[in-house]
Parts: structure tokens; sequence; C-alpha cells
């Protein structure tokens, strides 16, 4: 196979994992604003929130897989008096609750910044396995992350879809005064969702910790992406979420090949305008 | 019945003759107030032009916009690159500063207004984090994180000669231009288009009915609103005589909200309360405890649960009712 394919291939993988990783950020993302209406400015700082503590577990208790499961507990137990003391009043005002997570994640980082310092830090591959792939030695930790990821969406896609509390969920999406109505106990869906949503985030940290450099404000690179995807998708539309996540950056991915990073960035700016002109309301929304 | 109805419309809105008595009490100060006072007043003062013009796109319209930034950075480099390449003398930089927020505001606004509530937050806020990475990237045009520095021509009019290297000067600058802006958007917040703008933060969907073109009406509040932020940015790089990437950076697009909440929004003075306060904040608390920003972010949450009104919204609702 000639080397500029392989090249191009190569970029194409490695931006489809990072886009599963980012499936799952943006998908909370939508989640969060489709049921409880809250433009989440801190999501972005969640995630780095996951990177951090991932570090933290690694270096206390020596395994990285350990922070797979402690970090989403941490992360419960965080964001569920959140949502219920901070963020509740403010809730289906878009405007109030995007200048009230802002604060939020002023708060995120600066504990962060004060805590684990503002030095970017790495932490070692946990799976140093690699594979050959089309000739390439490609590190196996990437292709575990896409399995996980797929698995964590696929579960994701079996709570909603499939069970009795995910059909709660699903309503309150569409219409929470009539699921109120119906009986549901909307107050427990709110919380339910925006613990899932942080959670999907706080996993994407962890799974991104080995893969990119843990620091404080690696947020705010991933919230600008995931709020292009969230527009591109629709808003509040899962299965548009994943599919711009995925196209979005496997693009983005090869377009770096060619241009500067931020040029990349760029020219997935410009897709986004050209849709949302196009499509006010995102490619998959009826 | 009619006078009480006209009481209810003008509730928002500051009284002129305090305002003009304010701008009074700063004429006199420029000459009482020791070096480090006048400098920081100089600073409060271009900020109030940004409060203002914010409080234009959401006091007025009710448009919540993350990207002035956008504006405050745009206007800036209107400034700094128009006199580093077109050699061009002061007062005429600033007009490329205007002209810069102008454009910005008419591409964004053709864009963003249009949109519901949700989609014009987020895009604002990406066209802002995407013009802040840009600013940093090209460096061979903005000077990156580092900057340009400028060297100030003298403003001469007439005989006198004006060198804003003076603080004193440059101080009564500022205020001529505070005291313009005010007058002008005061001037627009009691014409029949202002009554407009505040009809669409009451009843949006009203306005519609009565066959008035929405749009149309928030794309211009917007593209004042971008005008003002312009002048605002352009101002602080010549004060500061220098602009670089850092003023596209977040803080421009959010102490516009923080200082209009919690000066009021839509009373057009009252974010200038809101710039005083967050500035000596700033100023004191950021000396005293680095991680100042988490105070930062506890204050907004706290203002948002409080009141949306603003302390001269409150104040000014007193007197009415």
């Amino acid at each position: 196979m000639p080397e500029i394919l392989t090249t191009i291939l190569f970029l194409l993988v490695n931006g489809l994992i990072w886009g599963l990783i980012v499936a799952l950020i943006a998908i909370g993302l939508s989640l969060i604003f489709g049921v409880m209406g809250i433009v989440n400015m801190a999501h972005g700082d969640i995630y780095m929130a996951g990177a951090v503590l991932s570090f933290y577990v690694t270096g206390l208790l020596g395994s990285f897989w350990l922070s797979l499961i402690l970090v989403p507990a941490v992360v419960f137990l965080a964001s569920a008096p959140m949502e219920r003391f901070v963020l509740r009043p403010y809730e289906g005002h878009h405007s109030s609750t995007m200048i009230a997570t802002v604060g939020i994640s002023f708060i995120i980082q600066q504990a962060v910044l004060g805590t684990y310092g503002g030095i970017p830090k790495k932490i070692i591959n946990p799976w140093p396995i690699s594979f050959n792939f089309l000739g390439v030695n490609y590190p196996g930790y990437r292709f575990l992350v896409a399995f996980i990821s797929i698995l964590i969406l696929v579960g994701l896609w079996l709570f909603l879809y499939k069970t009795s509390y995910g059909i709660l969920v699903r309503a309150s999406m569409q219409d929470r005064e009539m699921a109120s109505a119906m009986g549901i106990d909307v107050n427990k869906v709110l919380i339910t969702t925006f613990v899932i949503g942080s959670v999907l985030a706080a996993l994407g940290g962890v799974l991104a910790a080995p893969i990119n450099q843990v620091f404080y404000l690696m947020g705010n690179d991933v919230i600008l992406l995931s709020f292009i995807v969230v527009i591109i998708g629709g808003l509040g539309s899962l299965k548009g979420t994943l599919i711009a996540a995925l196209s979005l950056c496997s693009l983005e991915g090869v377009l770096a090949s060619v241009l500067s990073p931020v040029q990349a960035r760029a020219a997935i700016f410009i897709v986004m305008i050209i849709v949302l002109i196009r499509r006010p309301r995102g490619l998959f929304t009826e | 019945m009619n006078g009480r109805l006209e009481k209810l419309e003008e509730r928002r809105e500051t009284p002129t003759y305090l305002v003009l008595l304010f701008l009074l009490l700063l004429l006199v100060m420029g000459i009482v107030l020791p070096k480090g006072a006048r400098s920081l007043v100089t600073h409060m003062m271009i900020f109030c032009i940004l409060a203002m013009g914010y409080d234009v796109c959401f006091g007025l319209t009710n448009q919540c916009s993350l990207g002035h930034a956008v504006f405050f950075g745009g206007g800036a480099y209107g400034v700094v690159l128009s006199m580093l390449h077109l050699k061009v003398g002061i007062l005429p930089a600033i007009f490329f500063s205007l002209g810069a927020g102008l454009v910005l505001a008419v591409i964004m606004g053709l864009i963003c207004v249009r949109l519901s509530e949700a989609y014009f937050v987020i895009i604002t806020a990406i066209f802002f984090a995407v013009f802040h990475l840009f600013a940093m990237d090209l460096t061979w045009l903005t000077g990156g994180d580092d900057g340009l520095s400028l060297k100030l021509p003298s403003i001469s009019l007439g005989p006198v000669n004006l060198s804003l290297y003076h603080p004193m000067v440059n101080y009564y600058f500022v205020l001529t231009f505070l005291a313009f802006s005010y007058l002008i958007l005061n001037r627009i917040v009691r014409s029949p288009m202002g009554k407009i703008f505040v009809s669409i933060r009451e009843n949006e969907k009203r306005l519609q009915f009565l066959g008035y073109d929405v749009f149309r009406y928030k794309l211009m509040a917007f593209i004042v609103s971008g005008i003002f932020s312009a002048l605002s940015g352009g101002l602080y790089a010549l004060t500061l005589r220098y602009g670089s990437a850092d003023f596209f950076s977040f803080h421009w697009s959010i102490m516009p909200i923080v200082w209009c909440l919690i000066g009021g929004l839509g009373t057009l003075a009252g974010p200038w309360i809101g710039v005083i306060i967050m500035s000596l904040f700033q100023y004191y608390v950021s000396a005293w405890w680095t991680y100042y920003l988490i105070l930062f972010g506890i204050i907004i949450l706290m203002i948002l649960r409080i009141s949306r009104k603003g302390i001269l919204g409150y104040l000014i609702s007193r007197r009415f009712t």
C-alpha cells in the first residue's frame, strides 16, 4: 500500500478513536441539555476533573484501571448535590444556566489549579502493548479506549431504550410538564440525568488521560469541540451527536495531516457555520 | 392611567441627571485623585463603555452573548494594526476600531441573532473560542501572547498638542468618550427604537404578532452593542499602549455579564456600579489570594440566585412603585 494512504488511514483511525471519547462527552452535554435545559459550560471541566482524579488514583493506588470505577463514583457523589442545590433554581432559563455553569467552571478550574498545580503532567501508558496495524506499530491502549467507549455507549443505549427508567428519562426529555403530570418523579429523573451526563464526561477524561496531557485547562479545548459537535448533530439529539462526533473528529484528524491544528479547527468551525445556515437546528433533528 | 403606564415603562432607566452629576464628579476627580487611583479610574471608565455596550445587547433585548470578547479584541486590534501598518493618528485609529467592531458584529449577528436562546449562547461562545485560538496562533499578525506595542503620536487640536502619554490627558480623553457614549446610548434607549428593544425583552412573541421585524431590531441592538464594545477595546489598547491575544480572552466575555447583573440589566448606567465593585474586588482580592477566581465563581452564582435586577434596578423599582 502506498505510504500516503497508510498515513491517511492511520490518522483516520486516530480521529475515530478520539471521536469516540468526544462522543461520550458530547452525548453527556446533549443529554443534560435535552432533559434539563442546562447549557453546561462546566462540562469540559468535569472531563478535566475526571482526568486529574485518575492521575491521583494512579499515583496513590498504583493502578490506572481502578480509576475507571473510582472516578465515576466520586463524580457521582459530587454532581448529584451540585444539581440539586446549585443548579436547580436556574434550570430551563438557558442564559442563566450558562452564566451559572461558567461560575462553577471557574470554581473547579481554580480548585484544581490550587491542589494539582498548573504544570501539565502525563500518566504512563497503562497497557504498553502495540499491535502491528497496516505496517505501523499502533499503541494497543487506543484500541482498548475505543472498545471501552463503545461498551459505555452501548450500555447507555440499553439504559435509555431497554429499561423502564430509561423510558422515564426519554419522556422527560420530550415533555417535562406532561411527564410530571403522568406521575413521573421528575426531580429524580433530573438528578439521574445530570449524574449520567457528568459521569460520561468524567469517564471521557479518564480514558483520555494517558493519551493527552493532564492539565487544568484541558477542558477548554474539549468543551469547544463538544459544543460544535452538539450544534451540528442537533441539541438534544443523541444519535446526531454520536454521528457528528465521529465524523467531525475523523475529518479533523485527516485535515491535521495537511493543515496546522488551528487551521483544522477552523475548518470544522466553517463546517459548523455552513450547517447552521442551511439547517439552523442541526442535521439530525426533525 | 396614562401616567402610570408611562412610569411602568420608564422603570428600568436611570434618571439622566444622576448620571450627568456622576460624570461631573469624574471631571473633578481627574484633578484631585492621586496617580495610582487615577489610572484605576481610567481603566474603570473604559470598562464602563464595554458594560454599557453589553447592556444594550443583554439588558435591552435579552440576548445573552458570550462573544463580546471578539468585539473587544477586534476593536483593540483595529487601533493597534491601523496605527502600526497604516501610520494613522489616534482619532482615525479609533474609527478603524469602530469599523472593526461594526464588521465583526454584522457577520456574527447575521449568523447568530436569528437562532433560539440556547443556540445563540453556544454559537457566540464558539465564535469567541475560535477567534481566541486564531489570535493566539496568527502571531505574524497579532503578536500572539507577547502582543504588539504602540508608539502614540500626539493629538493636535488647533494650537494645542495633547500627548496620551500624560496620564491626566489620557484620563480626560477616556472621560470624553465615556460621556459621548452615554449620551448617544441614552438617546437610543429613549428613542422609539429603544422602546422596541425593551419590548423585545419583555415579550418577543407579542411584538412579532404586532408585525415588527424582530430579527432586524435584535440585529440592530447587537451591532450597536458590538460597536461600543470595540470602542472600549480600542481605548484600552491606547491606554495600555499595546495589544495582545489577551484582548480576546474569556475575561472580556464574562466580565460584562457580571457587571450588568450586579449593576442592573437594562439600566444603561447601572452596570457602572458593577464595574466599580468588580474592579475594586479584583484589585484588592487578587493581591490577597491567588485563587480569587473561586470567589468570583461564587459571586456569579449568588447574584444570579438573589436577583436579576441588580443594585440600580432594585433602587429604581423601589422609587417608582
